[in-house]
This record gives structure tokens, sequence and C-alpha cells, in this order.
């Protein structure tokens, strides 16, 4: 069967797939897609510029925020709701089969297959964290995945890739086409040891630097962002704005800039579309469930958790957080201990999610006064008439973002 | 006296949200009103020896190795268990106390030998709820574990619990961790003491002698709710 007529037919039951509501109709598609003509992405990735976004946080973001700058000059195909694994990247690429561009966000252990693939202009990688370890293992194993897959890279690619991560820089530095950016982060949870050479790595005092005996160091960065001002190594310097709260947003624009001045569109022209987009598949969106005007923010695995509880704290008194622990959450809640939870003091806090003891039992042990409740509605009706933040896992997020779109 | 408590190495051996064992002593000894401390021993730090309770926990294979070379400085548990410490290790932290361990790359490394028993690769990852009815005379215990070691004893030794689901242990034994007269080792995660009260108030008593009851009825819901879906 032609790739087109496999398209269309598979397009079709995708969108019965929407119109029943069993879903957004992408997996369908996708699989359908890759059933009929395994090698549908490589196929419908030639003749295009393709880049691949990668990493444990800041994925979905980073993608539509390239996409929304990249729009400016081309048309552009892109997964920018989330569907990061096979089905998802072939239904993406199946959309506009007249988009001379794609911007593909890719699963962290997805990113070797879609290298492969698609031949990718340009790799993205953001940073690499302990997240749902049950299902991604150890986060040297994935970078170990992606130093490996790398190699294999088109000799023309280009990596953006974030030197204050060493998993990230580790996994990059032996490709000649780095970017390196920096945003000034300091830390990281799970480099304590040196992922070249496995001996404990030296952080400077102020965690802004590593190093390693070996030789393993932080590159110098190319293009920075330094408060809102992302400064190139050409001299280039704009104002980054970004229409999402927090600092990981900030800095994810200021990457999705930099991707975008790659393909021709300037620097202030990338800054001024992206300063425009507020919300992301649902993230910092408004959702009312009784009288309760709820913000919905996401949150997956320690570092993010850190990011949303410092988001969250300029915003309204009461929260509620819900965590569940299915294949997409991971299904082990022992995370919850690497988080802080004290941003939370003085504010009103409800709980609930599958797994709301897990969560009770942290915030008890944190310290931090709370209310158990069975679901979102029972939430609403303790919170009232209020604004409150709803932070909530990967499976519960996605399930009420989906409330919003309706 | 202060009951001290060491967390060894949490930058190394704290993958899996282990240091809420720490947390979660602290905070039952608080509600008790007994007098403690913790002392968190970092990378360059020295390990005291005349503690009351040492906790390690679970962490990548680097970071193993990494922490095994600095604990094995100045025989430092070795002193401790002399001077009538009692020690908690969790997955990693159980492996380093045996003879060996493996590592990536197909090496096997020298463990501290304070125990006698040795871990070797399983051919698969053991990842899953792990429940086990407990050697001790506490509640069923439950964890989740993510290893991918099997752990044999070498000698007579007594298990934590025998497993009622997951693996534990491994090599067909149907056994977690064990249990000495002054070492207690697991591979449940959860963090351990988060979802076994129980599990946490015997070890401190085994070094506090009794301890009054305490009323914190959502771990023991915790406890309740992960036992029953394990089943």
């Amino acid at each position: 069967m032609k790739l087109r007529v496999i398209i269309w037919f598979a397009s079709f039951f995708g969108a019965i797939s929407r119109w029943s509501k069993r879903g957004s109709g992408v997996m369908m598609t996708g699989r359908i897609i890759l059933k009929l003509q395994p090698g549908a992405v490589s196929a419908l990735s030639k003749n295009r510029k393709v880049i691949l976004i990668s990493g444990t946080n800041g994925k979905t973001t980073t993608t539509s925020l390239i996409y929304s700058a990249l729009t400016i000059k081309e048309k552009v195909v892109s997964n920018y709701t989330g569907a990061n694994m096979f089905a998802g990247l072939a239904a993406a690429l199946s959309k506009n089969l007249s988009a001379p561009m794609a911007a593909l966000e890719v699963d962290e252990m997805v990113l070797p297959w879609a290298i492969k693939q698609t031949n990718p202009e340009m790799v993205v990688l953001l940073n690499l964290g302990r997240d749902q370890l049950d299902r991604l293992s150890e986060v040297r194993f994935v970078a170990q995945k992606w130093k490996d897959a790398l190699a294999g890279l088109p000799k023309q690619c280009l990596i953006l890739a974030d030197a204050d991560d060493p998993f990230v820089v580790w996994a990059a530095l032996d490709w000649k086409n780095v970017l390196w950016f920096s945003s000034g982060a300091r830390g990281h949870i799970d480099a304590s040891t040196c992922p070249s050479c496995g001996v404990v790595l030296q952080w400077s005092q102020d965690k802004a630097h590593y190093s390693c005996r070996c030789g393993f160091a932080k590159p110098d960065a190319q293009w920075v962002l330094s408060a809102d001002e992302l400064h190139g190594y050409q001299g280039q310097a704009v104002k980054v704005v970004s229409g999402i709260p927090g600092r990981a947003a900030l800095s994810n624009a200021a990457r999705a800039v930099v991707v975008a001045s790659y393909f021709g569109v300037s620097l202030q022209d990338s800054s001024a579309a992206i300063s425009k987009v507020t919300s992301v598949d649902g993230r910092f969106a408004k959702l009312k469930i009784g009288n309760t005007d709820f913000r919905l923010l996401l949150s997956k695995n320690p570092a993010s958790w850190r990011e949303t509880l410092a988001t969250s704290a300029s915003g309204p008194t009461s929260v509620l957080l819900v965590v569940n622990a299915n294949t997409q959450d991971g299904k082990d809640t022992s995370w919850l201990w690497d988080v802080d939870f004290a941003p939370l003091k003085q504010r009103f806090v409800v709980v609930t999610g599958d797994r709301r003891l897990d969560v009770s039992a942290r915030l008890t042990v944190n310290e931090i006064p709370h209310h158990l409740v069975v679901n979102e509605s029972a939430a609403a009706t303790l919170l009232g008439k209020v604004e409150a933040d709803l932070i909530a896992s990967y499976t519960a997020f996605h399930r009420l973002a989906k409330l919003v779109a309706r | 006296m202060t009951f001290t408590i060491v967390h060894l190495l949490p930058e190394l051996l704290g993958t899996y949200g282990d240091r809420g064992n720490i947390e979660i002593l602290s905070w039952r000894l608080k509600a008790r009103e007994v007098p403690h401390e913790v002392i968190t021993i970092g990378v360059g730090d020295t390990i005291p020896t005349s503690a009351d309770l040492y906790l390690i926990g679970g962490g990548e294979d680097d970071a193993q190795i990494a922490a095994l070379e600095l604990l094995s400085k100045r025989n430092s548990l070795q002193s401790a268990l002399k001077n009538d410490a009692h020690i908690f290790a969790v997955c990693a932290g159980f492996q380093i106390l045996g003879t060996q361990f493996p590592a990536s790359g197909d090496r096997i490394v020298q463990g501290l030998g304070l125990v006698a028993i040795e871990t070797v690769s399983a051919k698969h990852r053991s990842v899953g709820e792990l429940l086990s009815r407990p050697t001790v005379p506490i509640e069923m215990l439950t964890g989740f574990e993510n290893h991918g070691g099997q752990t044999r004893f070498l000698d007579e030794l007594q298990p934590l619990g025998h497993v009622l689901s997951g693996i534990g242990n491994g090599q067909g034994s149907n056994v977690d961790g064990l249990v000495t007269s002054q070492i207690v080792a697991t591979y449940m995660h959860g963090p351990a003491f988060a979802r076994n009260p129980d599990l946490a108030d015997w070890i401190l008593s085994r070094k506090l002698g009794a301890l009054p009851p305490l009323s914190a009825p959502i771990f023991n819901q915790l406890h309740d709710e992960r036992v029953s879906k394990a089943k």
C-alpha cells in the first residue's frame, strides 16, 4: 500500500477514535501507520529538516515553544501534545506532508530509535535526572544509551546540549558539532559520581561547576541565559520573555530561541512569538471543578516537583496535590521522599490521587498540615469558591487536562 | 543519653528515596520525646564509630563502588559494630555489606565482608512490589524493589522475610534481606520505614528497649493498603 493511502486510512480510524471520545486519535493513527509500514517514520522524515528534543523534564514545553518560533517562517509538524514514543512520532510526521520541518519531542529511551529513523538536523538535549526508575532504570544507564546513539548521528547534525547537566555533557561530548547551553542551574541530585570514570565528581562550592580528576569537566557554554538575557558566543543578545511561569520554562524558552535562530528565525522574532505562549498541553491551564478555579501544574519526578513547588509558591494559598502511580507515573513512589515539601508550609494543602496515603505519610514527616480527600470533586467541595493550584502527576494531569480542552 | 543515627553517604546511596528512612526515624523519636541526633556523612567526612545506628541506602553501580571505597577507609563500620552499633542497609547498601557484588562491565567488586553474603548479577532486573512475611515479631513487610543483583547466603543466616510476592534476594531463595544481632538489611525501598512503621520501631527498640506506643495512623493505613494491593 502506498504511504499516502496508509496515512489516510490510519487518520480515518484516528478520527473515529477521537469522535467516540476514546482518546485524541493520535496514538491510534500512529499505531496503524507503523503496523502497515514499519519504516514510515524514516520515509516521512526524508527531505525534511527534523529536530529531536529529549530529556527528563521540559520536553513538551520546549518542543511547543520551538514549534511556535519556527512556524513564523515555515510549515512545521510536531507532536507538541506529548505523544513522544514510536506511534506519536509516526502520527506527528503524517500530519502535513508538505511541511518542510518537524520538531519532535522524543522519550529518552526512544531517542536512539528516533535518531536512526529521522536523520535529524538538530538534537536538543535538555537534562537527565531520576524519573520513573522502574521503567527508565538508572540515570547513568539512560546517558549511556544516548551516548551510543549520538555516535550514529549524521555528520552535519548539530546538538544543542545542556552544559549544566553532567549526564547530558557526558552523553554529547564526543560529538564535534555541539553547542553548549547554560541557564546557570546549580548542582544535580544524581550526579555525585563522574559519569565518565565513576569516581566522586567534584562540585564547586556554589555548585555551578563540576570537574573530575579524569579530565571530565563542565564545558564553556556558547549560549548562556543570565537572568532573562540570552547571550550567544558571537555577541548575540536578546531578552527572553516566557508566557509560561517558572525558571525552567524561561530556560526552555531560551533554548527554543537558540534552536529557531539556526533555522533562520531572528532571536527577536522567536522571542516575541514564544512570549505569547501561556499554556502548553494543559500546563498552567485553568479548570473549574465545583466552585474552585484550579490552575493545572504537572509534576513528575523530584526535579520537576522542586521546580513546580517553587513556581506555585507565588500562586494562590490553596493547593491540591494529586499523585498516582500508574505505568506512566512510575510505579514506585519512593521519590516522594526525595522532595522537600517545605515550600507548602503556610499554604492550605489538600491531597488526593491513588497514592494519597504515600503523599500523606511524606507530608506528615515533613510537618505539612494537610487534608486527605477521595477525589478532585471532594477537594473542590472542601476548598469552595477560591483559586487553587492543582499539582498532579502524569496520568492525573492528563485526565484533567482533557477536561480543559473540552 | 542522646540516640545517635548516622546517615551514610546519602549523595551516593540515596537514589530511591531511602533518605526518607532517616527522616521517619527522627520523626518517630521526636514524637516520643527521645533525645536524638542525626549525623549526615558526606563524601569528605570522617565516619564516627561510636553512634547507635547507621543507615545505608540504595544507589547506582558507580556510586555504590565510590561509597564502598569511602566506607572501607579506617574500617569505620567494623569499629562501629565492635562498639555495639546497629546497621540498617537497603539494596546497594545491603550488597556492600557482603563479600562481593557485581558492577557495570561485568566487574565483580569485593565488598566490606561484614556479613556472609555474596551478590551476583541476575538475568533480569527485579522491579516491583515486594511483600514478605517477617521472621521477626512484626507485621507483614511491604516495599518496592528495583535491583539487578541476586544475593546468596554463604552461611546459615536469618532472612528478614519470606517472600510472598516479588523477588527479594533471588536465586530461588524466596527470602528478602537478612537479620543478625546487629544488622538488618532488605531490598525494600518505599522507603521501608514509611510503609513499615513496625519495622522502624522494632529496629529502634533493639537498641533503645521497649518504646512507648505512638499514634500515627497514616503509616499503618499506608502499610495496610500496600499489603492488600500486593496480595
